[in-house]
Protein backbone atom coordinates (compact mmCIF):
# COMPACT_ATOMS: atom_id res chain seq x y z
CA UNK A 1 0.00 0.00 0.00
CA UNK A 2 1.77 3.51 -0.61
CA UNK A 3 1.42 6.32 0.83
CA UNK A 4 -1.03 7.92 -1.33
CA UNK A 5 -3.81 4.96 -0.74
CA UNK A 6 -3.12 4.63 3.07
CA UNK A 7 -3.82 8.31 3.52
CA UNK A 8 -7.44 7.63 1.51
CA UNK A 9 -8.03 4.38 4.22
CA UNK A 10 -7.31 6.93 7.26
CA UNK A 11 -9.34 9.72 6.01
CA UNK A 12 -12.16 7.09 5.01
CA UNK A 13 -12.56 5.61 8.45
CA UNK A 14 -12.28 8.84 10.13
CA UNK A 15 -14.78 9.98 8.01
CA UNK A 16 -16.84 6.99 8.71
CA UNK A 17 -16.46 7.43 12.49
CA UNK A 18 -17.64 11.12 12.47
CA UNK A 19 -20.73 9.46 10.20
CA UNK A 20 -21.18 7.13 12.85
CA UNK A 21 -21.29 9.56 15.42
CA UNK A 22 -22.69 12.02 14.15
CA UNK A 23 -25.84 10.08 13.50
CA UNK A 24 -25.79 8.98 17.59
CA UNK A 25 -25.71 12.34 18.33
CA UNK A 26 -28.34 13.47 15.76
CA UNK A 27 -30.48 10.47 17.30
CA UNK A 28 -32.26 12.65 19.58
CA UNK A 29 -33.67 14.85 16.96
CA UNK A 30 -37.84 14.27 16.16
CA UNK A 31 -40.98 14.88 17.60
CA UNK A 32 -41.30 13.48 21.53
CA UNK A 33 -44.24 13.39 24.13
CA UNK A 34 -43.78 14.32 27.70
CA UNK A 35 -44.35 12.11 30.01
CA UNK A 36 -47.79 13.68 31.10
CA UNK A 37 -49.00 13.75 27.57
CA UNK A 38 -49.57 17.09 27.96
CA UNK A 39 -46.93 18.51 25.30
CA UNK A 40 -45.27 17.74 21.93
CA UNK A 41 -41.89 18.50 21.42
CA UNK A 42 -39.76 18.94 18.23
CA UNK A 43 -35.86 18.47 18.69
CA UNK A 44 -33.60 19.94 16.01
CA UNK A 45 -30.41 20.60 15.63
CA UNK A 46 -29.05 24.15 14.72
CA UNK A 47 -24.94 24.68 14.21
CA UNK A 48 -23.68 22.00 17.11
CA UNK A 49 -26.40 22.31 19.62
CA UNK A 50 -29.79 20.94 19.95
CA UNK A 51 -32.45 22.50 20.47
CA UNK A 52 -36.27 21.57 21.12
CA UNK A 53 -39.26 23.54 20.94
CA UNK A 54 -43.50 23.07 21.65
CA UNK A 55 -45.36 22.29 18.73
CA UNK A 56 -48.53 20.66 20.32
CA UNK A 57 -50.45 20.79 23.47
CA UNK A 58 -53.34 18.78 24.60
CA UNK A 59 -55.34 21.94 26.06
CA UNK A 60 -54.46 24.73 23.55
CA UNK A 61 -56.37 27.04 24.89
CA UNK A 62 -56.26 28.40 28.46
CA UNK A 63 -59.76 27.44 29.95
CA UNK A 64 -60.30 30.64 31.74
CA UNK A 65 -59.23 33.15 28.79
CA UNK A 66 -60.66 30.60 26.13
CA UNK A 67 -57.57 31.98 24.17
CA UNK A 68 -54.27 30.09 23.25
CA UNK A 69 -51.84 29.82 26.40
CA UNK A 70 -48.95 31.70 26.72
CA UNK A 71 -46.28 31.81 28.55
CA UNK A 72 -48.08 33.87 31.65
CA UNK A 73 -46.15 32.49 33.97
CA UNK A 74 -42.32 33.77 33.02
CA UNK A 75 -40.35 35.37 35.25
CA UNK A 76 -39.99 38.14 32.46
CA UNK A 77 -42.85 40.32 32.10
CA UNK A 78 -42.12 41.00 28.68
CA UNK A 79 -41.70 37.79 27.03
CA UNK A 80 -45.63 36.56 29.19
CA UNK A 81 -47.73 37.16 25.69
CA UNK A 82 -45.21 34.90 24.13
CA UNK A 83 -47.69 31.80 22.51
CA UNK A 84 -46.60 28.63 23.93
CA UNK A 85 -46.94 26.92 20.87
CA UNK A 86 -43.38 27.31 19.17
CA UNK A 87 -41.90 28.46 22.25
CA UNK A 88 -38.20 26.92 22.87
CA UNK A 89 -38.38 24.96 25.79
CA UNK A 90 -35.01 22.91 25.30
CA UNK A 91 -31.66 24.83 24.68
CA UNK A 92 -27.95 24.82 24.17
CA UNK A 93 -27.69 20.82 24.43
CA UNK A 94 -24.43 19.02 23.00
CA UNK A 95 -23.81 15.55 22.82
CA UNK A 96 -21.10 13.72 24.76
CA UNK A 97 -20.36 10.84 22.79
CA UNK A 98 -17.99 9.34 25.88
CA UNK A 99 -20.98 9.65 28.28
CA UNK A 100 -23.48 9.17 25.52
CA UNK A 101 -25.43 12.05 26.63
CA UNK A 102 -26.66 15.46 25.61
CA UNK A 103 -25.55 17.83 28.33
CA UNK A 104 -24.84 21.24 28.72
CA UNK A 105 -28.55 22.30 27.85
CA UNK A 106 -31.33 24.39 30.04
CA UNK A 107 -35.25 22.95 30.31
CA UNK A 108 -38.03 25.72 30.45
CA UNK A 109 -41.13 24.93 32.32
CA UNK A 110 -44.02 27.07 31.20
CA UNK A 111 -45.88 25.75 34.20
CA UNK A 112 -44.17 27.82 36.61
CA UNK A 113 -41.63 29.79 34.72
CA UNK A 114 -38.66 28.00 35.60
CA UNK A 115 -35.74 26.94 34.44
CA UNK A 116 -33.65 24.06 34.68
CA UNK A 117 -30.27 22.60 33.94
CA UNK A 118 -30.88 19.42 31.78
CA UNK A 119 -29.49 16.33 30.68
CA UNK A 120 -30.92 13.75 28.08
CA UNK A 121 -30.48 10.28 27.16
CA UNK A 122 -31.76 7.82 25.55
CA UNK A 123 -33.54 5.42 26.97
CA UNK A 124 -33.91 3.42 23.54
CA UNK A 125 -34.31 4.82 20.09
CA UNK A 126 -37.70 5.76 21.28
CA UNK A 127 -37.54 7.01 24.64
CA UNK A 128 -36.02 9.49 25.90
CA UNK A 129 -34.86 10.16 29.35
CA UNK A 130 -35.22 13.80 30.40
CA UNK A 131 -33.47 15.00 33.91
CA UNK A 132 -33.95 18.81 34.99
CA UNK A 133 -32.07 19.50 38.03
CA UNK A 134 -30.77 22.06 40.12
CA UNK A 135 -27.30 22.55 40.52
CA UNK A 136 -26.30 19.03 40.61
CA UNK A 137 -28.49 15.82 39.09
CA UNK A 138 -28.98 14.51 42.29
CA UNK A 139 -31.86 17.55 42.92
CA UNK A 140 -33.50 16.67 39.90
CA UNK A 141 -36.40 14.94 38.28
CA UNK A 142 -36.63 12.60 35.38
CA UNK A 143 -39.14 12.47 32.82
CA UNK A 144 -39.45 9.79 30.11
CA UNK A 145 -40.69 11.32 26.65
CA UNK A 146 -41.55 8.37 24.21
CA UNK A 147 -40.97 9.44 20.28
CA UNK A 148 -43.73 10.25 17.80
CA UNK A 149 -43.86 9.53 14.24
CA UNK A 150 -46.00 9.79 11.21
CA UNK A 151 -49.16 7.35 11.34
CA UNK A 152 -48.63 3.80 9.54
CA UNK A 153 -51.08 3.85 6.41
CA UNK B 1 -12.24 39.09 -4.99
CA UNK B 2 -11.87 35.76 -3.74
CA UNK B 3 -12.40 36.35 -0.09
CA UNK B 4 -15.58 38.58 -0.58
CA UNK B 5 -17.11 36.11 -2.43
CA UNK B 6 -16.92 33.87 0.49
CA UNK B 7 -18.02 36.56 3.04
CA UNK B 8 -21.10 37.07 1.05
CA UNK B 9 -21.75 33.41 1.07
CA UNK B 10 -21.35 32.99 4.68
CA UNK B 11 -24.00 36.15 5.21
CA UNK B 12 -26.20 34.65 2.56
CA UNK B 13 -26.23 31.64 4.48
CA UNK B 14 -26.57 32.67 7.86
CA UNK B 15 -29.77 35.42 6.68
CA UNK B 16 -30.88 31.84 5.51
CA UNK B 17 -30.50 30.03 9.04
CA UNK B 18 -31.91 33.44 10.29
CA UNK B 19 -34.79 33.39 8.66
CA UNK B 20 -35.78 29.76 8.55
CA UNK B 21 -35.28 30.05 12.69
CA UNK B 22 -37.45 32.87 12.40
CA UNK B 23 -40.29 30.96 10.50
CA UNK B 24 -41.58 28.87 13.83
CA UNK B 25 -44.53 31.31 14.49
CA UNK B 26 -45.95 31.00 11.33
CA UNK B 27 -45.46 27.13 11.07
CA UNK B 28 -48.75 24.85 10.72
CA UNK B 29 -48.66 22.93 14.17
CA UNK B 30 -51.59 20.94 12.75
CA UNK B 31 -49.28 18.57 10.99
CA UNK B 32 -48.30 17.42 15.24
CA UNK B 33 -51.90 16.68 15.80
CA UNK B 34 -51.89 12.74 14.04
CA UNK B 35 -48.81 11.40 15.34
CA UNK B 36 -48.57 8.23 16.99
CA UNK B 37 -45.70 6.54 19.14
CA UNK B 38 -42.79 4.88 17.65
CA UNK B 39 -43.56 2.30 19.70
CA UNK B 40 -46.84 0.62 20.32
CA UNK B 41 -47.90 -0.01 24.00
CA UNK B 42 -45.92 2.73 25.98
CA UNK B 43 -47.79 3.66 29.16
CA UNK B 44 -48.08 6.62 30.70
CA UNK B 45 -47.61 7.43 34.29
CA UNK B 46 -49.86 9.88 36.76
CA UNK B 47 -47.76 12.30 38.09
CA UNK B 48 -46.71 12.78 41.47
CA UNK B 49 -48.04 16.81 41.35
CA UNK B 50 -50.74 18.60 40.43
CA UNK B 51 -51.08 22.53 39.70
CA UNK B 52 -49.45 25.10 41.84
CA UNK B 53 -48.61 22.77 44.54
CA UNK B 54 -46.91 24.34 47.18
CA UNK B 55 -43.16 23.30 46.19
CA UNK B 56 -41.76 20.30 47.75
CA UNK B 57 -38.75 20.84 50.30
CA UNK B 58 -35.84 19.40 49.22
CA UNK B 59 -33.49 20.87 52.07
CA UNK B 60 -34.90 22.96 54.88
CA UNK B 61 -33.61 24.96 57.57
CA UNK B 62 -35.94 26.39 60.42
CA UNK B 63 -35.97 28.32 63.71
CA UNK B 64 -39.32 27.69 65.72
CA UNK B 65 -40.62 29.65 68.55
CA UNK B 66 -43.01 29.62 71.42
CA UNK B 67 -44.10 32.40 73.48
CA UNK B 68 -44.67 31.70 77.23
CA UNK B 69 -47.10 29.36 78.71
CA UNK B 70 -47.13 26.85 81.91
CA UNK B 71 -46.81 23.26 82.37
CA UNK B 72 -48.55 22.08 85.80
CA UNK B 73 -47.37 18.61 86.29
CA UNK B 74 -49.52 15.66 88.40
CA UNK B 75 -47.91 13.55 90.29
CA UNK B 76 -45.12 11.54 88.99
CA UNK B 77 -45.92 7.73 89.94
CA UNK B 78 -44.27 4.21 90.52
CA UNK B 79 -45.20 1.67 87.98
CA UNK B 80 -47.37 0.11 91.31
CA UNK B 81 -49.38 3.49 90.76
CA UNK B 82 -47.72 4.59 93.84
CA UNK B 83 -46.82 8.60 93.77
CA UNK B 84 -42.88 8.77 94.32
CA UNK B 85 -42.89 12.19 94.07
CA UNK B 86 -44.91 14.95 96.17
CA UNK B 87 -47.49 17.11 94.81
CA UNK B 88 -45.98 20.10 92.73
CA UNK B 89 -46.41 23.42 94.73
CA UNK B 90 -46.44 25.22 92.02
CA UNK B 91 -46.54 24.71 88.26
CA UNK B 92 -43.21 25.46 85.85
CA UNK B 93 -43.83 29.01 83.66
CA UNK B 94 -41.92 28.98 80.56
CA UNK B 95 -40.94 32.16 79.26
CA UNK B 96 -40.22 31.01 75.78
CA UNK B 97 -39.35 27.61 74.12
CA UNK B 98 -37.66 27.36 70.97
CA UNK B 99 -35.42 24.79 68.55
CA UNK B 100 -33.76 25.01 65.15
CA UNK B 101 -35.19 22.13 62.47
CA UNK B 102 -33.66 20.65 59.74
CA UNK B 103 -35.08 18.16 57.08
CA UNK B 104 -33.81 17.10 54.18
CA UNK B 105 -35.40 14.48 51.57
CA UNK B 106 -32.97 14.33 48.84
CA UNK B 107 -34.02 11.97 45.14
CA UNK B 108 -32.78 8.78 45.03
CA UNK B 109 -34.73 7.48 42.03
CA UNK B 110 -37.19 10.09 40.33
CA UNK B 111 -38.25 9.08 37.11
CA UNK B 112 -42.12 8.95 35.85
CA UNK B 113 -42.72 5.07 36.83
CA UNK B 114 -41.05 5.73 40.33
CA UNK B 115 -39.75 8.30 42.59
CA UNK B 116 -37.90 7.18 45.91
CA UNK B 117 -36.69 10.12 47.77
CA UNK B 118 -34.85 9.27 51.44
CA UNK B 119 -33.23 12.12 54.02
CA UNK B 120 -32.61 12.84 57.45
CA UNK B 121 -34.89 15.08 59.81
CA UNK B 122 -33.04 17.06 63.35
CA UNK B 123 -35.53 19.13 65.78
CA UNK B 124 -34.39 20.62 68.57
CA UNK B 125 -36.19 22.25 71.16
CA UNK B 126 -35.28 24.28 74.28
CA UNK B 127 -37.10 25.27 77.07
CA UNK B 128 -36.32 28.62 79.00
CA UNK B 129 -37.79 28.25 82.68
CA UNK B 130 -38.51 31.04 85.00
CA UNK B 131 -36.37 31.12 87.69
CA UNK B 132 -37.57 31.55 91.02
CA UNK B 133 -35.28 32.67 94.06
CA UNK B 134 -32.57 31.37 91.22
CA UNK B 135 -33.90 27.77 91.14
CA UNK B 136 -35.53 26.77 88.23
CA UNK B 137 -38.29 24.31 89.69
CA UNK B 138 -39.34 23.47 93.20
CA UNK B 139 -39.45 19.79 93.96
CA UNK B 140 -42.13 17.57 92.28
CA UNK B 141 -41.40 19.45 89.06
CA UNK B 142 -39.46 17.06 87.66
CA UNK B 143 -40.77 16.92 83.98
CA UNK B 144 -40.41 21.02 83.78
CA UNK B 145 -36.81 20.73 85.35
CA UNK B 146 -36.02 18.34 82.72
CA UNK B 147 -37.01 20.26 79.88
CA UNK B 148 -35.96 23.33 81.26
CA UNK B 149 -32.13 21.74 81.88
CA UNK B 150 -32.16 19.10 78.64
CA UNK B 151 -33.87 20.67 76.13
CA UNK B 152 -35.87 17.91 73.38
CA UNK B 153 -34.14 16.16 70.43
CA UNK B 154 -34.89 14.35 67.48
CA UNK B 155 -32.89 13.04 65.09
CA UNK B 156 -34.44 10.32 62.55
CA UNK B 157 -33.99 9.14 59.10
CA UNK B 158 -36.84 8.78 56.41
CA UNK B 159 -38.08 7.39 52.94
CA UNK B 160 -40.90 8.13 50.64
CA UNK B 161 -41.94 5.95 48.07
CA UNK B 162 -44.43 7.01 45.04
CA UNK B 163 -45.70 4.12 42.53
CA UNK B 164 -47.65 5.15 39.78
CA UNK B 165 -49.83 2.45 38.59
CA UNK B 166 -50.82 4.25 35.48
CA UNK B 167 -52.15 7.54 34.63
CA UNK B 168 -54.79 7.95 37.24
CA UNK B 169 -53.53 5.41 40.12
CA UNK B 170 -50.77 5.75 42.22
CA UNK B 171 -49.31 4.13 45.87
CA UNK B 172 -47.58 6.33 48.53
CA UNK B 173 -45.05 4.62 51.10
CA UNK B 174 -43.56 6.60 53.51
CA UNK B 175 -41.14 5.05 56.41
CA UNK B 176 -39.87 7.39 59.11
CA UNK B 177 -37.39 6.12 62.27
CA UNK B 178 -36.48 8.94 64.90
CA UNK B 179 -34.65 8.62 68.08
CA UNK B 180 -36.38 11.17 70.27
CA UNK B 181 -35.44 12.74 73.88
CA UNK B 182 -33.65 14.44 76.37
CA UNK B 183 -30.40 13.51 75.09
CA UNK B 184 -27.10 15.25 74.43
CA UNK B 185 -25.00 14.41 71.40
CA UNK B 186 -22.87 11.91 73.42
CA UNK B 187 -25.78 9.83 74.91
CA UNK B 188 -27.80 9.39 71.59
CA UNK B 189 -30.39 6.04 73.13
CA UNK B 190 -30.31 2.93 72.05
CA UNK B 191 -31.59 1.86 68.48
CA UNK B 192 -34.21 -0.46 70.86
CA UNK B 193 -35.52 3.52 71.41
CA UNK B 194 -36.27 4.00 67.71
CA UNK B 195 -40.18 5.53 67.21
CA UNK B 196 -41.23 4.18 63.88
CA UNK B 197 -44.22 5.69 61.25
CA UNK B 198 -45.74 4.78 58.75
CA UNK B 199 -48.28 5.57 55.99
CA UNK B 200 -49.68 4.14 53.00
CA UNK B 201 -51.79 5.70 50.66
CA UNK B 202 -53.82 4.28 47.61
CA UNK B 203 -54.93 7.54 45.44
CA UNK B 204 -56.14 8.90 42.11
CA UNK B 205 -55.05 11.78 40.20
CA UNK B 206 -58.22 12.47 37.86
CA UNK B 207 -56.43 15.45 36.36
CA UNK B 208 -53.53 17.87 36.34
CA UNK B 209 -55.76 19.67 39.62
CA UNK B 210 -56.67 16.76 41.74
CA UNK B 211 -55.14 14.24 43.47
CA UNK B 212 -56.52 12.11 46.85
CA UNK B 213 -56.09 9.35 48.20
CA UNK B 214 -57.05 7.12 51.53
CA UNK B 215 -55.17 4.76 53.56
CA UNK B 216 -53.50 4.12 56.95
CA UNK B 217 -51.11 5.42 58.75
CA UNK B 218 -48.78 4.12 62.15
CA UNK B 219 -48.27 7.83 63.66
CA UNK B 220 -46.56 9.53 66.73
CA UNK B 221 -48.29 12.62 65.50
CA UNK B 222 -50.90 12.75 68.97
CA UNK B 223 -47.68 11.81 71.29
CA UNK B 224 -48.33 8.36 71.35
CA UNK B 225 -48.05 5.52 68.93
CA UNK B 226 -51.81 5.54 67.20
CA UNK B 227 -53.40 3.79 64.15
CA UNK B 228 -55.09 6.19 62.13
CA UNK B 229 -56.70 6.05 58.70
CA UNK B 230 -56.08 9.05 56.57
CA UNK B 231 -57.43 10.92 53.85
CA UNK B 232 -55.36 12.98 51.24
CA UNK B 233 -56.82 15.79 49.07
CA UNK B 234 -54.55 17.80 47.09
CA UNK B 235 -56.77 20.23 44.60
CA UNK B 236 -56.97 23.06 42.67
CA UNK B 237 -59.34 25.38 41.45
CA UNK B 238 -59.75 26.40 37.65
CA UNK B 239 -58.69 29.71 38.00
CA UNK B 240 -55.46 28.51 40.16
CA UNK B 241 -55.99 31.11 42.75
CA UNK B 242 -57.68 29.12 45.50
CA UNK B 243 -57.19 24.95 46.17
CA UNK B 244 -56.54 22.34 49.44
CA UNK B 245 -53.39 20.52 50.61
CA UNK B 246 -55.12 17.99 52.79
CA UNK B 247 -53.33 14.88 54.54
CA UNK B 248 -55.81 14.51 57.16
CA UNK B 249 -55.44 14.10 59.92
CA UNK B 250 -51.82 15.15 59.96
CA UNK B 251 -52.47 18.35 57.99
CA UNK B 252 -54.75 20.52 56.01
CA UNK B 253 -54.85 24.21 54.85
CA UNK B 254 -56.62 26.13 51.98
CA UNK B 255 -53.94 27.27 49.71
CA UNK B 256 -54.20 30.91 47.90
CA UNK B 257 -51.61 30.94 45.16
CA UNK B 258 -50.77 34.94 44.50
CA UNK B 259 -48.05 33.74 41.35
CA UNK B 260 -46.06 30.87 40.58
CA UNK B 261 -43.27 32.62 43.24
CA UNK B 262 -45.63 33.24 46.32
CA UNK B 263 -48.74 31.55 47.75
CA UNK B 264 -50.22 31.37 51.51
CA UNK B 265 -51.89 28.90 53.25
CA UNK B 266 -54.26 28.34 56.18
CA UNK B 267 -55.17 25.47 58.31
CA UNK B 268 -53.39 23.15 61.03
CA UNK B 269 -51.03 20.67 61.58
CA UNK B 270 -50.53 18.12 64.37
CA UNK B 271 -46.57 17.92 65.71
CA UNK B 272 -45.90 15.23 67.81
CA UNK B 273 -43.43 12.88 69.37
CA UNK B 274 -42.88 10.06 71.92
CA UNK B 275 -39.62 11.22 73.80
CA UNK B 276 -37.40 9.10 75.92
CA UNK B 277 -36.76 11.14 78.87
CA UNK B 278 -33.58 9.94 80.95
CA UNK B 279 -33.21 13.03 83.34
CA UNK B 280 -36.68 12.12 84.66
CA UNK B 281 -36.29 11.05 88.35
CA UNK B 282 -37.98 7.66 88.87
CA UNK B 283 -38.33 4.59 90.60
CA UNK B 284 -38.85 2.37 86.99
CA UNK B 285 -37.65 -1.22 87.25
CA UNK B 286 -34.27 -1.36 85.02
CA UNK B 287 -34.34 -0.97 81.34
CA UNK B 288 -37.77 0.36 81.67
CA UNK B 289 -37.83 4.25 80.95
CA UNK B 290 -40.08 7.31 80.96
CA UNK B 291 -41.01 8.31 77.70
CA UNK B 292 -42.75 12.26 77.40
CA UNK B 293 -45.88 11.93 75.31
CA UNK B 294 -45.92 15.08 73.08
CA UNK B 295 -48.86 15.90 70.60
CA UNK B 296 -49.92 19.47 69.72
CA UNK B 297 -52.19 21.22 67.07
CA UNK B 298 -50.41 24.43 65.44
CA UNK B 299 -53.47 26.11 63.63
CA UNK B 300 -51.17 28.21 61.38
CA UNK B 301 -50.85 31.03 58.56
CA UNK B 302 -48.34 29.91 56.28
CA UNK B 303 -46.48 32.37 53.86
CA UNK B 304 -43.99 31.37 51.23
CA UNK B 305 -42.28 32.80 48.72
CA UNK B 306 -39.83 32.61 46.30
CA UNK B 307 -36.49 34.04 47.27
CA UNK B 308 -34.11 33.22 44.08
CA UNK B 309 -35.03 30.77 41.62
CA UNK B 310 -35.22 27.53 43.82
CA UNK B 311 -34.50 29.32 47.04
CA UNK B 312 -37.68 29.65 48.93
CA UNK B 313 -38.70 31.40 52.37
CA UNK B 314 -41.56 30.48 54.25
CA UNK B 315 -42.77 32.11 57.80
CA UNK B 316 -45.73 30.84 59.63
CA UNK B 317 -47.48 31.90 62.94
CA UNK B 318 -50.07 30.27 64.61
CA UNK B 319 -51.56 29.20 68.00
CA UNK B 320 -50.03 25.93 69.32
CA UNK B 321 -52.64 23.96 71.28
CA UNK B 322 -51.46 21.31 73.60
CA UNK B 323 -53.10 17.91 72.93
CA UNK B 324 -50.97 15.84 74.88
CA UNK B 325 -48.09 16.05 77.63
CA UNK B 326 -48.02 13.41 79.64
CA UNK B 327 -45.83 10.70 80.59
CA UNK B 328 -45.96 6.90 80.33
CA UNK B 329 -43.67 4.03 81.65
CA UNK B 330 -41.97 1.94 78.79
CA UNK B 331 -40.45 -1.37 78.97
CA UNK B 332 -37.09 -2.54 77.00
CA UNK B 333 -37.99 0.56 74.56
CA UNK B 334 -41.05 -1.81 73.42
CA UNK B 335 -43.92 0.31 72.31
CA UNK B 336 -47.70 -0.62 73.31
CA UNK B 337 -51.02 0.73 71.81
CA UNK B 338 -53.54 2.39 74.14
CA UNK B 339 -55.43 4.11 71.24
CA UNK B 340 -58.53 6.88 71.57
CA UNK B 341 -59.60 4.32 73.99
CA UNK B 342 -57.28 2.27 76.40
CA UNK B 343 -57.25 2.97 79.75
CA UNK B 344 -53.16 2.48 80.61
CA UNK B 345 -52.33 4.47 82.90
CA UNK B 346 -50.23 7.75 82.62
CA UNK B 347 -47.02 7.57 84.86
CA UNK B 348 -47.80 11.55 84.87
CA UNK B 349 -50.14 13.69 83.77
CA UNK B 350 -49.93 16.68 82.90
CA UNK B 351 -51.49 20.09 81.15
CA UNK B 352 -49.67 22.46 79.39
CA UNK B 353 -51.04 25.70 77.99
CA UNK B 354 -51.23 26.96 74.69
CA UNK B 355 -49.24 29.45 73.01
CA UNK B 356 -48.74 31.85 69.94
CA UNK B 357 -46.37 30.35 67.72
CA UNK B 358 -44.08 31.64 65.00
CA UNK B 359 -41.36 29.26 62.51
CA UNK B 360 -39.05 30.55 59.75
CA UNK B 361 -37.51 28.70 57.06
CA UNK B 362 -35.34 29.04 54.05
CA UNK B 363 -35.39 25.82 51.81
CA UNK B 364 -34.46 24.61 48.58
CA UNK B 365 -37.30 23.10 46.45
CA UNK B 366 -37.82 21.00 44.41
CA UNK B 367 -38.05 20.99 40.22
Amino acid sequence: MNMKSLLLLVLGISLSLTAFSQNKADAVVGVWETGNGKARVKIDKEGQKYVGRIVWLREPNDPTTGTPKVDKNNDEESLRARPLKGLRILQDFVYDEADAEWEDGTIYDAENGKTYKCVMTMKDANALNIRGYIGIPTFGRTDVWKRLQMPKK
Amino acid sequence: MRRIFIRTLAVLISTTFFAVAQTDSTEDFSQYDQLDFAEAGLKRYASPKILDLSPQKLISLGYDFQGAYTLTEGLLRSGAGNAILPEPQEATRFNYSHGVRFFANIPIVSKSSVVWQGGVNYLEHHYQAEAKDGRIGLAGLETGNTLASKGLKSIGLHTTLYKPLNEKQFLLFQVAADLNGDFSWNEIPEPAQLRYSAVAIWGKRPHDRLQWGVGLSRTYRVGEMNYIPVVMYNWTMPNRKWGTEILFPARAHIRRTFSPRSLAMAGFELEGQSYQLRSLPNDLPSGTTAHLRRGEIRLRLIWERQIKQFIWFSAQVGYRLNYRFNVDAIDQGREFYRGFFGDQLYLQTNQLGNTPYAQFTINLVSP
